[in-house]
């Protein structure tokens, strides 16, 4: 049972040329030397090497095709990949977790609503130590926007590092903190800025060696996709093509290096029958692309997360809020007035969570 | 059935068949016939003329050839008899959509989902996948191009149906799990299915019943249009080797695909008129828009395409089918915890 030469990744013109003399399936080619196929096919010696080294690497694989496994192996390696906390205990308990690592969530939402900020926590949160029941990882962050404010970056770590400053209570921990400082996270968070979708498709043809190279990095970041896409772009349908190709490289990515790849869209308004609404933008298409799609919006003066898509949780739609510290829960409405009208100092640590409160003496 | 092998324009070698020598094969190739087509396909008397070989033993290689390449007929009395004893129908788990697919997923076709994002696709997959693993003790293959597979769902889906651990892990070890970005790794996983999966389930006990691709339009959508000369033939080889699949090692094969909207703005499904002839079956899923519930779990599935039922019919059903189950031995606890919408 051989495989025909057609299914391989070889260029179409040395496919072409292979079928033109005859050879159709591996079979044919197993015997062969390079100098021979060459000369046999008209395509040159270097093509005939890398041909004949494809064929014979797929003829030794065997049973084992690379990456197959039962469900019951996903399931183990699944528990131990583990997701990247958010901070908002209702977003992380809607999500299961967190942002899963591995898989390729989308983050949309109307201008100011807090997608950079989002982004921005879960960079930061992604190098909680393991101790304290984080990932202990670094992050990408490939600004395409001219959004990313470092000095932002800065109050958000102080605030995580104040937060796991209270909660630490033995060596182990103590230990952590040491290297869990506003400048370890600043250095372990790498920054790429895209101008155009051209640099943003050459990034991420890049980025699969920068992981390899860097096999701490658990969180890739691109804020946001939409921008580079939606500005002097004529022909759409090839706009779809290069997006849907580009979310199957990063689907790739995140499951190869066990990288949780989060990506930001913006809105449009759509109109139909009279009304209109508001909807990600990039297509209809682009909703595939993503594993998982979070919406955050506006209701009146309330900031809503609304899970639309996941495939292994439910629907689900929580509040939240942005404080100087970072993205925060919504706390019952008695403290509501006094956590969310003020512009916080961010020195103070806000009551992120209930046991904080047993920290604070 | 028909024998006619993949390697019918095989190369021209010596020893291929008696009579075919290292002379024979060169000077044949002198005259620019390469492979067994060429050689069926030209005349024996201009043949032997030209490359000073005699005729008879070249009309005795083709008539080898041609015995060896060839199919055999098969008559409609004994392909009945063989389908009736061979084809397995699989249901999926959910009443609705059993009723919608004729009783559920038939070995040796092709079914496929369609709908947009969000409808379910992955869901039905998933659920279908664990009934044949739970219920029936069979098999599963499931290659995954979206992400958008989860051990912690399939388990969650398993509880629901078995409450013994140790069988729980049995049935997930029987759900083999594949997942693939682009299309080369998607035929590579095939052909290894093909060649060798399928043997080591036989000896476990179970043998793979179900085939499941979701989705087949992540990998060939962007590989399609343009300046793009590949795409429409990589296509229609995927499509070739999923139906061969179901045939040859009897098993239903389900994918999924995406929906796209023609000129007036129909929904429609994706990957063009060439592969909607590729599945038997076709049911399209859409959400259901009530006005006044935000977050809602209803579904409805549309027959589109069918050799058996009449098309277009609808049946609706909840994606928490697969778990109801789960509810009525957790009373209203729940796994799943309902995040209100008021703060706190």
């Amino acid at each position: 049972m051989q495989r025909p030469l057609s299914s391989f990744a070889f260029a179409p013109a040395v496919k072409v040329k292979l079928i033109n003399a005859g050879f159709h399936t591996a079979a044919d080619l197993c015997d062969l030397r390079p100098l021979q196929l060459s000369k046999e096919s008209g395509i040159s010696q270097q093509e005939a090497v890398e041909v004949l080294q494809t064929v014979r690497h797929d003829a030794s694989q065997g049973a084992g095709a690379g990456s197959r496994m039962t469900a019951l192996e996903l399931l183990g390696r699944e528990q131990a990949m583990g997701a990247i906390v958010t901070f908002c205990s209702a977003l992380d308990s809607v999500l299961g977790g967190g942002m899963p690592v591995g898989k390729t969530s989308e983050v949309c939402g109307a201008p100011g609503v807090g997608k950079t900020q989002l982004c921005i926590q879960l960079a930061v949160d992604v190098q909680i130590p393991v101790c304290f029941g984080g990932l202990g990882g670094q992050a990408v962050y490939v600004d395409t926007e001219g959004s990313f404010m470092v000095q932002r970056v800065v109050d958000v770590a102080k605030a995580a590092v104040e937060h796991c400053s209270l909660l630490a209570d033995d060596a182990e921990q103590r230990e952590a903190l040491k290297v869990f400082t506003v400048e370890d996270i600043l250095s372990k968070l790498y920054l790429f800025r895209c101008h155009d979708y051209v640099e943003l498709l050459a990034e991420t043809y890049l980025l699969p060696d920068f992981l390899s190279q860097h096999p701490e990095v658990r969180l890739v970041v691109i804020d946001s996709i939409a921008f580079p896409f939606r500005h002097d772009f004529e022909d759409l349908s090839q706009r779809t093509r290069l997006l849907n190709g580009l979310a199957q490289q990063l689907a790739q990515m995140a499951n190869q290096y066990n990288v949780a790849v989060v990506l930001t869209n913006q809105m449009t308004t759509k109109v139909g029958n009279g009304q209109s609404k508001l909807v990600p933008a990039l297509g209809e298409s682009w909703g595939h692309a993503a594993t998982q799609r979070l919406i955050l919006h506006w209701e009146g003066e309330q900031r809503l997360a609304s899970l639309y898509k996941s495939p292994s949780q439910r629907e689900a739609t929580v509040l939240y809020q942005i404080t100087g510290a970072g993205f925060r829960d919504v706390l019952s409405s008695d403290h509501a007035s006094a956590d969310s009208s003020a512009i916080p100092s961010g020195n103070a640590p806000k009551r992120l969570r209930t046991q904080a409160d047993d920290h604070q003496t | 059935m028909n024998k006619a092998s993949s390697a019918a324009m095989v190369f021209l070698r010596e020893g291929l068949c008696p009579g075919l020598t290292d002379e024979v094969v060169q000077a044949l190739r002198a005259k620019n016939i390469r492979t067994v087509v060429d050689l069926v396909s030209s005349d024996v008397e201009d043949l032997a003329q030209k490359c000073s070989v005699s005729y008879k033993s070249l009309l005795a290689v083709r008539r080898v050839l041609l015995a060896q390449n060839s199919a055999f007929p098969v008559t409609g009395a004994d392909l009945y008899e063989e389908l009736l004893s061979s084809t397995a129908i699989l249901s999926t788990g959910n009443a609705s959509l059993d009723k919608l697919l004729d009783s559920g997923l038939y070995t040796g076709e092709l079914s496929e989902l369609v709908g947009g994002p969000g409808t379910g696709k992955t869901q039905i997959c998933l659920g279908v996948a664990v009934n044949i693993s739970c219920e029936l003790k069979q098999s599963v293959l499931y290659i995954d191009s979206t992400g958008g597979l989860s051990a912690n769902r399939l388990l969650q889906m398993i509880k629901a149906k078995i409450s013994n651990a140790e069988e729980q892990m049995e049935a997930l070890r029987r759900i083999q799990v594949c997942p693939v970005f682009d299309v080369f790794s998607l035929f590579e996983c095939l052909h290894h299915f093909r060649s060798t999966g399928h043997q080591q389930f036989l000896a476990g006990g179970s043998s793979v019943k179900a085939v499941i691709v979701d989705s087949v339009s992540a990998v060939l959508a962007h590989m399609l249009g343009g300046r793009q000369t590949e795409g429409m033939s990589l296509m229609m080889q995927v499509a070739g080797e999923l139906r061969t699949l179901a045939k040859d090692l009897n098993v239903a094969v389900l994918v999924t695909n995406h929906v796209t909207r023609d000129g007036n703005g129909m929904i429609k499904a994706g990957l063009g008129q060439s592969w909607s002839h590729t599945p038997r079956t076709r049911v399209l899923l859409q959400r259901i828009e009530r006005p006044g519930s935000t977050c809602s779990s209803l579904r409805t599935a549309t027959l589109i395409k069918s050799s058996r039922q009449p098309c277009y019919s609808m049946e609706e059903f909840d994606l928490r089918y697969w778990e109801q189950c789960e509810e009525k031995l957790h009373g209203l606890q729940g796994k799943r915890k309902q995040v209100s919408n008021s703060p706190g």
